[in-house]
């Protein structure tokens, strides 16, 4: 039996369904990464089927094939150029208009396709017939329909690939424009031909057409004067049509789309509203939505953090209950130090953060994002995020990031541009966390007043809005508006929410733990080869002279990177006591800045992990370092401020 | 009578003339408002955002519903070819459309 080796891609619209078609397909046999030197998730997976050995690919889910966002540049890239031997287009088939203006431009990518008429059932609820054998007759293309959840239309759907590679037909049909178009078309298109590139020659005629930016760059190297052809030909159709050729061309594929739409379905509207229209009213009233959303914020906080804070207790006391036994094996020496203090509590420190806290987090965000609630969020905190550049989808990441930046750093990829998953995950690595509290509250609010550790994250929050609307102005690249499908809500498939968690949350570890264990290593190190002292008084011109602190401070910050409430508990240990009234030169004011410059100084070590995961070595560091830059000079301000004030004498 | 979206009341539908109003653009181009001008980085970022709006299918001639909108300025909430969009309101600014009473 011989063993054949195929690719297939999965390709449509966010939130059709695909993932849970790729969950079906690869079952345990799925790996998540990000495309190579990109931001964008790649969801890779193997299934056996006949005789094939089939690696399955999803793609981003997008709207369309222009340049707006990396996820529909890589999706067209991957298509042209890695050329899979069939792509599955899942559409939503209670929204058929609208997908199959997807669609269309997938068949001018002349890629083998098939189709995967998903969510019958959500179309049937809202009273959509598609007659699917009308819809294969006129795109030409084969039409398997779907329930994803319940695997109905599955092993269709495989075998109709398998078919269609056999057969090894491409797809059939083009989409014709009006007249004064394809004359245009077909000129640019014989000058393309020549020119021999991995793109369809039609689909770059129509790409030139409508002016699209990376393929006038590939042309330009090849071919300048067909650049000013092509110049003169848009000229032409936006006299006779009054519109921008662009325009022209969009506004026809979706006639197109339209009219297939229309000729394919037939809808009955049922009379009584349903219960997801009635949800959708209420999470998005103009007051009623309001308490809802903050509720719903803030069972998310307790869950996540209740369940983190239990188990992640739990799990400590087991592993440190290990010590003794660890100890008796490799001594309490140097060796039994460093492995003990630099590797295994570094790995403690990281699986107590990552698992009692990412996995109900992961899983509680992709539901959220699944049945539709963080869209109406997002519609709703829309005005208010606009503030710091951001439109309402930054809201989540923002606010998880007072439970922990880590997190809130991953979710920073619901955000559509590169540009706004920048701007928000500096934005989140500035919100005080948890642990950050744990220093807020427990110094501050402890020891100086309650009303100064708010006056802290009233500050900080400031902050946040400053930086935010700086990093907004200057950063190049476009700001976006809103603009976004809310679909209709739906029961979110639990299995695939589950098992995505799982690989996402082992795509997570092996980034990240290697770097924080490392890094707790080096601060072991540090501290075993006694470094301690020396780098105290390093430090010392910026922490005693700059911000006033005493010089053993510099030390607890260092310590304050692996996890942020380490500063002040190893302050504490460096004291030799916890109640910090005592120590003399500490005062308020001390406290105050102490606890300004931790809240802003450095992301933790694990969130420098994720930063580095999800931005890249250089942004990562350009972030740390102008943080750590910028709590010292707001800290010394605040020093001086104070000390100004002379409200504690 | 053409009006910018953001001037619809909810439950109001309207048919789309432009998605580039130049009412909105400082540097707006008196009597023409659609623009070719490559070269300069405004008229690149406006045409890239009036391609995300076509692209999810607010195109000329479309006929489209606002069904509400949020409150201190915030999206609206449009019914579009069979599907709900949330629009922002520097989005909806841009679109020129004509009221269908």
């Amino acid at each position: 039996m011989t063993k054949n080796q195929i690719t297939i891609a999965l390709a449509g619209n966010a939130n059709v369904g695909k993932s849970v078609i790729f969950n079906h397909f690869t079952g345990m046999h799925q790996h998540i990464g990000n495309w190579p030197g990109k931001t964008v998730e790649k969801a890779e997976g193997t299934l056996q089927f006949e005789d094939y050995t089939i690696d399955i690919i999803d793609l981003p889910g997008i709207y369309s094939l222009s340049t707006f966002s990396l996820e529909e540049l890589i999706t067209r890239e991957h298509i042209a150029k890695e050329k899979p031997d069939l792509v599955i287009n899942v559409i939503d088939a209670s929204v058929l208009e609208r997908n199959l203006f997807f669609t269309l431009q997938l068949i001018e990518l002349e890629t083998p396709m098939i189709i995967a008429l998903n969510q019958m059932d959500m179309a049937k609820k809202k009273g959509i017939e598609i007659n699917e054998k009308k819809l294969e007759e006129t795109l030409g293309i084969p039409v398997i329909p779907t329930v994803a959840p319940t695997q109905k239309g599955i092993y269709d759907l495989l075998q109709a690939s398998v078919d269609v590679i056999e057969k090894r037909v491409a797809s059939s049909s083009t989409i014709r424009y009006g007249e004064e178009i394809e004359k245009r078309i077909g000129k640019l298109d014989r000058s393309v031909q020549r020119l021999e590139l991995s793109y369809p020659s039609r689909w770059v005629a129509i790409k030139l057409l409508e002016g699209d930016e990376q393929i006038e760059e590939i042309i330009q190297k090849k071919d300048k004067e067909m650049l000013s052809l092509a110049k003169k030909l848009r000229g032409e159709i936006e006299k006779i049509h009054g519109h921008s050729c662009s325009t022209v061309v969009t506004s026809e594929r979706y006639e197109v789309a339209g009219c297939i739409a229309r000729d394919v379905q037939q809808i009955v509207p049922p009379e009584t509203p349903q219960l997801r229209d009635k949800i959708h009213a209420l999470t998005t009233h103009r007051i009623a939505g309001y308490p809802v959303l903050a509720a719903t914020v803030i069972f998310i906080f307790f869950a996540i953090f209740s369940f983190g804070d239990y188990t992640s207790g739990l799990m400590n006391d087991l592993f440190f209950s290990f010590k003794p036994f660890f100890e008796s094996l490799f001594g309490t020496g140097i060796l039994g130090k460093l492995l003990w203090g630099g590797v295994i509590e570094g790995l403690i420190g990281g699986i107590t953060i990552v698992l009692p806290y990412l996995f109900p987090f992961y899983l509680i965000l992709h539901l959220l994002e699944d049945s539709g609630y963080l869209s109406r969020i997002a519609f709703l905190m829309d005005n208010l995020m606009h503030k710091i550049g951001l439109h309402g989808k930054a809201f989540i990441p923002v606010m998880l990031g007072f439970g922990c930046n880590v997190s809130a750093c991953l979710s920073c990829r619901i955000l559509e541009t590169e540009r706004e998953k920048l701007i928000a995950t500096f934005v989140v690595t500035l919100v005080p966390c948890a642990a950050t509290s744990v220093i807020v509250l427990g110094l501050v609010g402890t020891y100086v007043s309650f009303q100064w550790a708010l006056l802290l994250y009233l500050v900080n929050i400031l902050i946040i809005l400053a930086l935010g609307r700086i990093a907004f102005k200057s950063l190049p690249g476009e700001p976006t508006g809103l603009i976004m499908e809310m679909h209709d809500y739906r029961m979110p498939h639990m299995k695939t929410a589950t098992k995505q968690t799982w690989f996402m949350l082992k795509e997570f570890v092996k980034m990240a733990f290697p770097i924080i264990i490392a890094g707790s290593l080096v601060v072991k190190l540090i501290e075993i080869a006694n470094l301690l002292d020396p780098i105290k008084n390093i430090l010392s011109p910026v922490t005693v002279a700059w911000l006033g602190l005493p010089a053993i401070t510099g030390i607890a910050l260092i310590f304050g990177v692996i996890r942020k409430e380490l500063a002040l508990i190893m302050l504490a240990t460096l004291l030799g006591t916890a109640d910090f009234s005592q120590f003399p030169g500490f005062g308020p004011i001390q406290m105050i800045v102490f606890t300004l410059v931790a809240m802003l100084y450095i992301p933790c070590i694990s969130t420098i992990a994720v930063l580095i995961r999800e931005l890249g070595w250089r942004k990562a560091w350009l972030i740390t370092i102008f943080e750590v830059v910028f709590a010292i000079i707001m800290g010394g301000l605040a020093y001086r401020l104070l000390i100004l004030a002379n409200i504690w004498p | 009578m053409e009006q910018p979206l953001t001037k619809l009341r909810p439950g109001e539908t309207a048919v789309i003339i432009s998605t580039n109003s130049p009412q909105n653009n400082p540097h707006g181009r008196h009597g023409s408002n659609w623009s070719t001008n490559v070269g300069s980085v405004k008229t690149g970022r406006r045409r890239n955002f009036q391609k995300r709006l076509e692209d999810m299918g607010l195109t000329p001639g479309t006929r489209i519903k606002v069904v509400k909108s949020a409150p201190f300025n915030g999206p609206l909430e449009l019914q579009v070819r069979g599907s709900r969009l949330a629009l922002g309101r520097g989005m909806a600014e841009r679109i020129l459309v004509r009221v269908e009473r």
